[in-house]
């Protein structure tokens, strides 16, 4: 262990807007309806578009016959995959580096095989919806149905079914070695083992996939889209064959995306259509489409073995993860990495084998979701302490405190964690929080207490060379502009931007404007994905204000007579700090000092790029190597109350404690970890797309159900504030990692009040009762 | 066909009027949280939507006589809050304050709740349990009177004929001595598809039943009553051995279907189980 | 397509518009008046996002035929409050960060608005419950519950 890297900051310095509980600048334009989403976009002469989706799972496509559709009065365009340029791209993984392996082929629109229910077939611009949807009635579509496979079990086998064209439905495997298993389990005074199954989930973001796309007077084709990613107007370029400058992407504020808006949604469909008809095109996703046809959380089945001594001591743990990656590759290959690195917790294992598999079927397409392959493995690994726990007579705490990792300790990938790791005090202060289980509502009523723990990066894989850009200005009457191409998907990933430049600069808040998502005209800033825009353009807009202030520092200076490094600044004043000089009325104002150096032509921009730390490729043979930059680490503990007649549960107390590193906004960070903690129950209660062979039978947001307000109490949140993030000021990213234990929390916290456990998601009243023997 | 005309009749008069001119051809609408998404979705395409969602003469809780009604045109919201139904029938107002979500049931009605004759219609075990009747407006003006438990014929299939329209659902005001108690199965607290109901209401002589009324919801093609478990428990004293064979018997009754809401061996499972513990609620036991 | 004329009075002013009998309020507020602060979320009355007030009770646009509107009171979120006269639950929205993605906001804070109105000093659980018809998927719905209790305080004041 590495004792210095243990040291803990003492004292925290004393920032002005950082860590306060500010109200977010976006937040006005939303109550009172200024925002406009990318459903609220009409430009003069817009067409609405339709896309018209396979009926069956597998099948071949036989004939297309669009001439009805064409006649119809109103329709300005139908395109099938011949009218597509370049309809097929295959995606590299990762941004400017080739990292070999895997290749994901992006079909725009179906040819040869249909691999999912759902898949785009043709795309239709009519002038109206109402004559849009009649075309799409006009197309005739000649199909072979095909047998298809819907297992990933099934699909891994010899002689299965072929998804694609290619001679197996393997996708990408992982390994991870460490020690030797043989001897873990050797070792081991007890060893639990069991599969456990997670089921396919959506995103169930309030705002269906939407945007328009448009033919600029520049000739650019420019796309507004409900995005995470406005860089995939690479993509987009690619598939009408134009140079990668003639398309630009705007996202305007998203209305939730939770990963689901990270591959391309509507955007290529627009804009072929726009490029088609050159007029602008719209397109929103109904919500059945939206749930039929994109993209979903994997689905996993994971054997896990672990062995522990008699004193709590986790020696051995094995895993194999599948997952069901559905008709096309899209994120799966990372999802799975994620799974794989993830897949034995937060816990310090002497031994470890694990081996992982993504697996296409032909299930609608799963791709990146909240946790991005971290909640699936914890349900199993969280499960699996506890059922240790229970027979060596211990407490979920003990067991797990006896495990946990350390700053200093290494991973089961050889990776030392020199960051801060304060999962055991994040335990510790969770099940405090939750105190003694509550006495019984009636005697059918059996109260349980759970609890899990995870870890979850944030920041993309160290191999992929992660980049972020920002600009920063200052104006000539003091006020500050920033421009940075973040997503702003709901999480403040703009308005935190302004309270990092609103501190490094000494300015109110409400001087900063943040001008965000556009690929032409806002610095690249990368995804909003992978809890990375705190971390990435926190830093790059930290490091660009700082260049500024630099600059400013140094004039005032000189008007000062002093050493730039005696400055402060705060409301929009410069002075000198106290304990360096005895005339604390020396003060400059912001304006001033911002005037006196246009005069001199003192640079008052700075556009920065932060490079996140890169590594090479890990070993995929051992899984050994970096992966991450650095992880978050959390709690969850639940009480619920079971009705041990009906199968129903009542959540009691939500207890959620995360190592934020520094909160940037409390209120914000507190906003991630309540909606983390419920997006996670769900996940745990009663989310689930249930599919017959490859049919959605839930495609409404009454058949797949989320939380609603009276499904949970308040959630209770502990913030620990290590001040050992890698991000702006010491901060952890929270987005995805204030999710991924929650469902394991529940199923533990179930499994304590009824002595029985579930070992595949949700836990509903059903699976309760069959548990219990009862049917 | 697509639906393209519209009428809000004034009275009951220009509203009979309507539906015998355009007999088959029209569909009510009052609330329209179940037929505006089928029109939608294609399911449904009527020519003509004859609008009572604001018609007075059908929006009215009334008690007189010994009987309460309610106007087929009365939201579910209204019901839930409505004092002669808190008082006079709990259960009724129990499951309509679980009926879908706030914002729902302030436009869905007793009527169409009944009308869409789905299985899971949320009023219709409580409203069984009552003994209900419907009372349906003919063409001709004739008014007709079909108890609740005549009223649905199969999945989505009611008693009411071409250009006929519910109008009210009454039922006998509970004496004083008949006890009730329901409870909704659902996946979720709020906004859920009904899995399994039970409402009884049991008319109580000492400890003797004199009189019950069972029914269950989305155990069946229909709301139903458990004839059986009735008849098992009217004459007796309740107590735990005809408690268990109450189970046994509302298991036989009932022809739940599995689907993603909860399979048939769960749902016969916990409408067993429900049935039991609101008999023991109605009667003030311990559950 | 047969039409008909409404005449709805949208936030204090009266609006007309010819309609067809398949239009909902949904498309008629949005596709025909611009007021794009009514979202549509799923068009089938499940997740709340185009709550409106119609005479006084919240309900779902997409679940009421534009014609069932005709010479009645519709107030949207633009409707409950303005920069210049805001409502104290758009303040309290704000301030207690009960807004995430914005893409609730606008039904949520309706339904908060129809539910003050009738209950002026609701319990944290009527508030759950007033606003079970309007899914969130951001928060948690924590901080809209406190958004909103501390609003009917302050309405108290």
């Amino acid at each position: 262990m590495l004792d210095k890297l243990k040291e803990k900051p003492t004292t925290r310095p004393d920032y002005r807007i950082i860590g306060k509980p500010v109200a977010r600048h976006d937040a006005w334009g939303k109550v009172f309806a200024d925002t406009k989403y990318a459903n609220d976009y009409t430009l003069p002469g817009m067409l609405y578009a339709k896309v018209l989706r396979s009926q069956y799972a597998a099948a071949k496509v036989l004939s297309i016959d669009t001439r009805e559709a064409v006649k119809l009065a109103g329709v300005e365009a139908v395109m099938t995959a011949r009218d597509v340029p370049h309809n097929e791209t295959v995606t590299r993984f990762g941004q400017t580096h080739k990292v070999g392996g895997f290749e994901g082929l992006y079909r725009v629109l179906a040819e040869k095989k249909i691999r999912f229910r759902g898949e785009a077939i043709a795309l239709v611009a009519a002038k109206s919806l109402v004559i849009a949807e009649r075309a799409l009635g006009l197309i005739k579509v000649e199909y072979e149905p095909l047998e298809g496979v819907f297992d990933p079990v099934e699909a891994m086998k010899p002689g299965a079914y072929r998804v694609g064209e290619d001679e197996s439905n393997v996708i990408c495997s992982y390994k991870v070695r460490k020690g030797d298993i043989a001897e873990g389990f050797d070792l081991a005074d007890v060893i639990v083992e069991n599969t456990y199954r997670v089921p396919m989930v959506d995103h169930a973001y309030l705002e269906p996939e939407s945007g328009v796309a448009w033919l600029d007077d520049d000739g650019v084709i420019t796309i507004r889209a409900a995005t995470q990613v406005i860089e995939h107007f690479r993509g987009i370029a690619d598939v009408l064959g134009l140079p990668h400058n003639k398309v630009r992407v705007i996202a305007p504020m998203v209305g939730g995306g939770f990963g689901g808006k990270e591959d391309i949604t509507v955007e290529t469909y627009i804009a072929l259509l726009a490029w088609k008809t050159g007029k602008p095109v719209s397109l929103t996703y109904t919500r059945e489409e939206s749930i039929i046809a994109h993209s979903k959380r994997h689905p996993y089945v994971m054997k896990y073995k672990t062995g522990a001594t008699k004193d709590g001591k986790l020696v051995a743990m094995e895993a194999e993860l599948i997952s069901d990656a559905g008709g096309y590759v899209f994120l799966s290959p990372w999802v799975l990495l994620y799974s794989t690195v993830k897949a034995t917790g937060p816990y310090d294992i002497t031994h470890v084998r694990v081996d992982s598999h993504a697996v296409l079927t032909n299930n609608t397409f799963s791709s990146a979701n909240r946790g991005f392959g971290a909640p699936q493995p914890c349900f199993a690994y969280e499960s699996q302490l506890d059922e240790i726990a229970k027979q060596l007579n211990l407490s979920p705490l003990e067991i797990r405190k006896k495990n946990y990792l350390h700053t200093g300790d290494s991973l089961a990938t050889g990776r030392v964690l020199e960051h801060s790791v304060e999962t055991e005090q994040t335990a510790e202060k969770a099940m405090e929080a939750l105190g003694a289980p509550s006495p019984p509502g009636s005697p059918r009523e059996k109260i349980g207490q759970g609890m899990a723990s995870s870890m979850m990066s944030y920041g993309r894989m160290t191999f992929l060379h992660d980049t972020s850009r920002s600009y920063v200005s200052l104006e000539l009457d003091g006020s500050v502009t920033v421009k940075c191409g973040v997503q702003d998907i709901g999480g403040g990933q703009a308005s935190s931007l302004a309270q990092i430049t609103a501190e490094v600069l000494g300015v109110p808040l409400e001087d900063v404007t943040v001008y965000i998502g556009d690929s032409a005209l806002t610095p690249l800033a990368g995804t909003t994905t992978a809890t990375r825009q705190l971390y990435m353009s926190g830093n790059a807009t930290y490091k660009a204000a700082m260049a500024v202030r630099d600059n400013l520092f140094s004039k005032a200076a000189d008007i000062l007579d002093t050493a730039s490094e005696n400055l402060d600044i705060k409301d929009r004043k410069i002075f000198i700090r106290p304990d360096k000089t005895s005339d604390p009325d020396r003060v400059l104002a912001l304006d001033d000092v911002v005037k006196a150096c246009a005069a001199d032509g003192v640079q008052l921009y700075n556009v920065a790029q932060f490079n996140a730390p890169a590594r090479e490729l890990i070993d995929f043979q051992t899984g050994q190597g970096q992966v991450f930059a650095d992880f978050t680490f959390g709690t969850h503990a639940m009480e619920v109350a079971v009705d041990v007649d009906t199968g129903k549960v009542n959540v009691l107390k939500i207890i959620a404690c995360y190592d934020v590193g520094q909160a940037i906004n409390p209120l914000s960070a507190e906003g991630q970890i309540e909606g983390g903690a419920l997006y996670g129950l769900g996940y745990g209660m009663v989310e689930e797309v249930i599919l017959d062979k490859g049919n959605t039978l839930t495609p409404s947001l009454a058949e797949y159900l989320i939380p609603t307000s009276v499904d949970a109490p308040d959630v209770k949140t502990i913030m620990v504030e290590s001040g050992g993030g890698v991000g702006p000021f010491g901060a952890k990213g929270l987005g995805e990692p204030s999710c991924v234990s929650a469902a394991a929390a529940f199923a533990n916290a179930v499994a304590d009040a009824i002595g029985a456990r579930i070992y595949d998601l949700p836990v509903t009243a059903e699976k309760i009762i069959r548990a219990l023997g009862k049917i | 066909m697509t639906t393209t005309e519209y009428i809000k009749p004034g009275d009951l008069s220009d509203l009979h009027y309507i539906m015998e001119e355009y007999k088959g051809r029209a569909t009510v609408i009052a609330g329209g949280t179940n037929l505006i998404p089928e029109m939608r979705n294609g399911e449904k395409a009527p020519e003509l939507l004859i609008d009572i969602s604001d018609m007075a003469a059908l929006s009215f809780i009334r008690e007189n006589n010994g009987s309460i009604a309610i106007g087929a045109a009365t939201t579910i919201a209204e019901m839930a809050a409505s004092p002669i139904l808190l008082d006079n029938s709990p259960i009724l107002a129990s499951a309509a304050k679980q009926l879908g979500n706030p914002l729902t049931r302030n436009r869905a009605t007793l009527g169409g709740n009944l009308a869409n004759a789905s299985p899971c219609a949320d009023t219709a075990p409580p409203l069984l349990a009552l003994d209900a009747s419907v009372e349906i407006l003919s063409p001709g003006g004739k008014t007709r009177q079909v108890p609740l438990s005549k009223f649905f014929h199969g999945y989505k299939f009611t008693d009411l004929g071409k250009g006929e329209i519910l109008t009210a659902i009454t039922f006998p005001k509970p004496n004083d001595s008949t006890k009730g108690s329901h409870t909704k199965i659902g996946l979720r607290n709020a906004a859920s598809i009904c899995v399994a109901s039970i409402a009884v209401a049991l008319d109580m002589d000492g400890k003797t039943c004199r009189k019950a009324r069972v029914a269950a919801g989305s155990v069946a093609p229909i709301p139903v009553r458990a004839y059986r478990v009735e008849k098992l428990l009217e004459g007796k004293e309740i107590n735990a051995a005809l408690l268990d064979e109450c189970m046994t018997v509302v298991k036989a009754e009932i022809s739940p279907i599995s689907d993603i809401r909860g399979s048939l061996e769960y749902r016969t499972y916990v409408t067993a189980m429900i049935l039991k513990r609101n008999i023991k609620r109605a009667l003030k036991q311990e559950i | 397509m047969k039409t008909y004329p409404v005449e709805i009075k949208v936030n204090g002013e009266w609006q007309t518009a010819e309609v067809t009998a398949r239009d909902t309020l949904l498309d008629l507020l949005r596709d025909r008046f611009g007021a794009f602060e009514v979202k549509n979320g799923c068009a089938q009355g499940d997740c709340g996002a185009c709550t409106v007030i119609l005479d006084h009770k919240a309900v779902n646009a997409c679940l009421t035929l534009a014609l069932q509107a005709n010479g009645k009171n519709v107030t949207t979120l633009k409707g409950v409050g303005t920069p210049d006269h805001p409502h104290p639950l758009q303040q309290s929205f704000v301030e207690h960060g009960a807004i995430q993605c914005g893409f609730c906001t606008p039904g949520m804070v309706v339904s908060a608005k129809a539910l003050l109105d009738n209950n002026p000093e609701p319990t944290r659980n009527e508030i759950r419950e007033g606003i079970s018809g309007n899914l969130c998927r951001c928060t948690g719905y924590n901080k809209i519950v406190e958004a909103i209790e501390d609003a009917s305080l302050k309405r108290e004041e």
